[in-house]
């Protein structure tokens, strides 16, 4: 082991972890309450934890199952506009006017039961055809509901009250967003969990022991589609107005996939510090550079995938190329063996509750970013395309 | 009866640019097995290109698309040695992701060149012909679609004909035993890829007159491709016209006999048969240069 | 385990100092126009200022006693981004007239300078809307200038609304967003759905009987067709069909063939300018000759009849505001100086977006001059009470909120020059009738 290695390893660098962990949280909480903090910080808060929560829905499917989603922001806007019809008292709506909880929940629950409907069908599809047809899902459900125009006021959309309470909202996001990473942790440690990544690696196999494949990645594509439709509803409330325009977004899916990408596909953690990381990173971009931020944004995208595939985590991941291995490098501390002395125990201790253990996902045999078990370029490989 | 024959023809028009628009992607996605996100940026390209030459050298659009052929074929072939060589042996997310990563900075240099304006290149080839009373053909529709089957017959020619072209369609079916028989095929790869830029630089040389040229009309135009490309088969020649005439009269049809919302269904429809058709007939609809099976593990 | 340990401390880490970044945040670019008319080389390129609170101090013009802040979220990337700049560019010219020319706001006989701190909303809803909260809390804005596009605007409006800061606007002008009951958000330009009126009415009194409309499925557009639909009626036009069309659409001759054979007197159509040339190049392929095409967005842009040429000749659209009307104004002078001063000031003569910002600064600053006051509910009353003749226009404010004294103005492409056919009071040419 290498001196960095024994230095990161060390017990008072582990109390520090523990301490920068619970002082984050602790910040994270208090955060409406410190002096300098006014609802435009809170808003931009809220705004971040959309953008982590659907980064995290996105990883359920996109990154345990291997489907490749592009076309989750499709959810969003159901949620929102469910959320928007029920609750609407103007004009150009139904007039229902529904308390708010109620059209929320109802636009999450309608979310949930359309992506389990759609999914049991377009998840028959592999690799490119999928994500294809959910794109094409996506296009096709916006012009939908601009042709609904009786129900959803067309391409006008729909007002809805007045209402912002920013701090509510912000600690409503902040712990829907823990709640979800709990859950995706807790996930990974269940044999639904498992089943999830089998049918990644190998879903022929995966059914050939008995999982029932089907049934497995429709419910977790039909709960990403409820939790996203979740933040749909929550964010039509907050920006009181809907129209297709802007609650049927590509981006929305695009940062999520980027989002997972930078922070490590696959992971649990890694959606979260992906779009955060890209989050932050698109508000300095753009206030310093403008006309370019969108070039440096494409630019960037091109890097992590051509450079770092396992994100973020994976940098601090000892498997492979990583900061540490890099840091020794640099420093001489070349390492005898830097790493592979715990990560039998690791794989073996995937039950425990340890919480370490969130970085510990196979990321370097996703299939989705290196071919799977597959020889690149063989034609087993290629004929599925 | 007049309407009728006035939507098929129309439909047939909208079949020809979408043909024109649909070659080049299909085929790199047959050949490479790589799904270029920014197709709709090189068509946008290859407009700009065609706007410029009418500009500033007074060069009608149908008359620059060979020089804009070369062009686009060099920058093709450079991008396939920078970039997409890296990708092609790696997943679809991968190289689905690197191009969508080429088709931001494509729009947004292009918008920082040109600005956001919306340019429109004029052809001497433009006004309509009277068929019959309440029927007309659009003329230059009519000579996108002339060239749409010139490309056709040329590139088929190519790939049944010359060496090159049994390389290349060697490499699509079964890269290995292409290898163990002596064909280089990154070099295959990189020709290929460079073509079908260059096909598609024309394409938006051809469209430019129809369509306003601006820096992100791209990602309708690749969507379009995808659905075409998908439904007909991957490198499917064939497909692709017959593809791109579905979905053309199919589109012209709802619009025309639909009172109120048929072009608003339009829309929604190519992406309904898009899906329909990946379900039903998950081997694509003609058939092309490799296997298709979208349920196949 | 110690291994997790030590990547949880470095993730923590990663974490902390991002949340440590959300602190700077982005910078607001500050308008500090402290140049004189001539010195105008440096306006293009306003300096990033973090926090900065300088008191504009013009040259030579008398002290100002402080300064009104005022915010605006612009698009200065994005798809709005051209549109964007010229709102901005109408900002700036009426911070510099009033700072230079006019020598700063006269609240109760004292003078204050104008400031704007714009941000870049990227052409996206979200991101204005929460611009618009930062610069409420953060900027301390005194008001708001409003942002481009209807989209952006309903978002931007509803914090503004709930924040209790005033907003006035030219270039968001969809329907749905007045009729909110909102009471701190106005609108110098005419309401979408009185774009068609006066080019309706002009058409109508020259004998045209039935009429066909297309829109996108936008809310702007969705608005001006509504509004049209009401001003055929009012005008005993018949209206033989209504289509919609989605945006980014790449094909419209299936509407204009359905519409052939209608055989209509007018077509009235919009959404975006591509939809113009689509409109007008697919009417010619297909033989397709009303008597009358009244465009919603297109016509009144030069650059349609750079690439259209002859094609667009006789072709009607609305318009905000031309240089050549006949308004005039204590502030400004006539609709052609303004254009001069524009002018001098950018080296392109306005277009109607900037002519519309700039009018919805000189309202905000005759308000708080009547009000003799910056507290948003005397400037509110004020607003409310307006009525004043201005380059731009009469302004005066209905209970929406919305400027009702001003008319919109129609247009005809008429030997390749634009010109003002109605309404008659800024009329400069006769309506030709049928177009051909």
């Amino acid at each position: 082991m290498s001196a960095i290695a024994a230095f990161v390893r060390s017990p008072a660098l582990r109390r520090l972890g523990q301490v920068v962990t619970a002082a984050t949280l602790v910040y994270l909480a208090a955060v409406p309450l410190l002096p300098q903090t006014n609802d435009a910080t809170l808003f931009t808060y809220t705004l971040m934890l959309t953008t982590i929560g659907v980064a995290i829905n996105w990883n359920l499917t996109g990154g345990f199952t291997g489907y490749v989603d592009f076309g989750h922001a499709v959810w969003f806007g159901i949620g929102a506009y469910v959320t928007a019809i029920f609750m609407s008292t103007e004009g150009n709506s139904l007039q229902i006017g529904w308390p708010p909880v109620l059209c929320i929940l109802l636009g999450a629950v309608v979310s949930g039961v359309l992506a389990a409907l759609i999914g049991s069908a377009t998840m028959r599809l592999k690799g490119p055809y999928f994500s294809i047809a959910m794109l094409g899902t996506f296009v096709a459900m916006r012009e939908i509901v601009r042709v609904a125009k009786p129900v959803t006021g067309g391409g006008v959309g729909l007002n809805l009250p007045l209402y912002l309470n920013r701090p509510l909202f912000y600690y409503v996001q902040l712990v829907l967003v823990a709640a979800l990473l709990v859950f995706t942790w807790w996930l990974r440690r269940t044999r639904f969990g498992s089943a999830l990544v089998a049918i990644r690696e190998d879903e022929v196999g995966a059914e050939m022991r008995g999982i029932n494949a089907t049934r497995t990645k429709v419910a977790i594509f039909s709960f990403a589609g409820m939790s996203t439709g979740l933040f749909g509803g929550l964010w039509a409330f907050q920006i009181t107005s809907v129209d297709p325009d802007t609650a049927f977004v590509e981006l929305r899916t695009v940062e999520a996939v980027m989002g997972a990408m930078l922070g490590g596909i696959g992971t649990v953690i890694g959606p979260v510090i992906g779009a955060t990381v890209l989050f932050w990173l698109n508000e300095v971009v753009w206030a310093n550079f403008l006309d370019f931020h969108l070039i440096v944004q494409g630019v960037l995208l091109i890097v992590i995938v051509l450079y770092i595939p396992r994100g973020l985590v994976g940098l601090f991941d000892a498997r492979g190329p990583s900061v540490i291995t890099l840091l020794d490098k640099w420093l001489g501390t070349e390492p005898g063996d830097t790493y592979g002395d715990d990560r039998v125990p690791v794989r073996a201790g995937l039950g425990s509750a340890e919480s370490g253990e969130w970085f510990e996902d196979e990321v370097e045999s996703d299939p989705v970013l290196t071919g799977g078990g597959t020889e690149p370029g063989s034609d087993s490989e290629r004929a599925t395309v | 009866m007049s309407q009728l024959l006035q939507a098929l023809i129309n439909g047939i028009a909208l079949g020809g640019m979408y043909t024109v628009l649909v070659l080049g992607f299909s085929i790199i996605w047959g050949v490479l097995g790589v799904i270029n996100f920014a197709h709709g940026e090189f068509v946008m390209v290859g407009a700009y290109l065609a706007w410029l030459a009418n500009e500033y050298a007074g060069i009608d659009p149908f008359i620059a698309a060979p020089a804009i052929f070369v062009v686009m074929t060099v920058v093709g072939f450079v991008l396939q040695r920078v970039l997409v060589n890296r990708v092609i042996d790696r997943p679809h997310l991968v190289s689905l992701l690197v191009m969508f990563g080429v088709s931001i900075i494509l729009a947004n240099g292009m918008k920082l060149i040109f600005t956001a304006d919306f340019r429109r290149n004029d052809t001497a080839l433009d006004g309509s012909w009277q068929l019959l009373d309440g029927v007309t053909v659009p003329v230059t529709k009519f000579f996108v679609l002339l060239c749409a089957l010139a490309i056709l017959v040329g590139l088929s020619a190519f790939l049944q004909r010359t060496r090159l072209g049994k390389s290349i369609r060697a490499a699509a079916q079964n890269r290995e035993a292409a290898q163990i028989v002596g064909i280089d095929v990154k070099w295959v790869y990189a020709v290929t890829f460079a073509i079908c830029i260059g096909i598609t630089g024309v394409a938006g040389a051809l469209i430019s007159p129809i369509l306003a040229v601006q820096p992100f009309q791209g990602p309708p135009l690749t969507l379009k491709a995808f659905a075409v490309t998908a439904m007909s088969g991957l490198g499917s020649i064939k497909g692709a016209l017959g593809g791109a005439m579905l979905l053309g009269v199919v589109e012209a049809g709802l619009a025309v006999y639909v009172a109120g919302i048929g072009t608003n269904l339009a829309v929604v429809a190519s992406f309904v048969v898009l899906v329909v058709a990946l379900i039903t007939r998950p081997q694509g609809l003609f058939g092309g240069l490799r296997p298709v099976d979208a349920t196949a593990t | 385990m110690r291994r997790h340990w030590r990547r949880t401390t470095l993730l923590a880490a990663v974490l902390a100092l991002i949340v440590a970044a959300c602190a700077e945040g982005d910078a607001p670019i500050e308008n500090a126009l402290e140049t004189t008319g001539a010195d105008v080389a440096g306006i293009d390129d306003p300096p990033l200022v973090v926090g900065g609170v300088g008191a504009v101090v013009p040259t030579g013009g008398p002290i100002m006693t402080g300064t009104i802040r005022i915010g605006a979220a612009l698009s200065e990337t994005g798809k709005f981004a051209v549109e964007g700049r010229d709102s901005r560019q109408g900002y700036d010219t009426w911070v510099e007239w009033v700072n230079n020319d006019y020598g700063g706001i006269d609240v109760d006989g004292e003078r204050y300078a104008v400031e704007i701190v714009y941000y870049d909303d990227e052409s996206d809803a979200d991101t204005a809307a929460n611009l618009t909260q930062k610069l409420i809390d953060e900027d301390g804005v005194d008001f708001l200038l409003g942002p481009y596009s209807s989209g952006i605007a309903t978002g931007a409006s509803a914090i503004s609304e709930k924040n209790n800061v005033i907003m006035v606007g030219g270039n968001g002008t969809s329907d749905t967003m007045f009729e909110r009951g909102f009471t701190n958000l106005f609108l110098v330009a005419t309401i979408a759905s009185d774009y068609t009126r006066s080019g309706i009415q002009a058409m109508a009194t020259e004998g045209a009987t039935t009429a066909v409309v297309a829109y996108e499925d936008t809310s702007f557009a969705t608005a001006v067709a509504d509004g049209a639909q009401r001003h055929l009626a009012d005008a005993g036009v018949e209206v033989l069909a209504v289509e919609r069309y989605p945006k980014d659409i790449q094909d419209v001759s299936a509407i204009m063939t359905k519409f052939r054979d209608l055989e209509p007197d007018i077509f009235v159509g919009g959404g975006h300018y591509n939809d113009a040339v689509m409109f007008v190049n697919s009417a010619k392929e297909l033989g397709f000759e009303p008597d009358g095409m009244l465009i919603t967005v297109g016509p009144s842009n030069p650059q349609l009849v750079d690439e259209l040429g002859g094609d667009v000749d006789g072709v009607l659209g609305p318009t905000q505001w031309e240089a050549t009307m006949g308004y005039e104004g204590p502030y400004f002078g006539t609709a052609a100086d303004y254009s001069a001063y524009y002018e001098a000031l950018w080296g392109a003569p306005p277009v109607y977006q900037a002519a519309s910002a700039s009018a919805s600064g000189l309202a905000l600053q005759i308000a708080i001059e009547a009000a003799g006051s910056t507290e948003t509910d005397a400037v509110r009353e004020a607003l409310r009470g307006l009525e004043v003749d201005t380059f731009y226009g009469p302004i005066s404010f209905d209970g929406r909120g919305v400027n009702v004294a001003k008319p919109m103005g129609t247009i005809q492409i008429q030997d390749g020059e634009i010109r003002v056919i109605a309404p008659d009071g800024a009329a400069s040419t006769d309506l030709r009738y049928p177009q051909g």
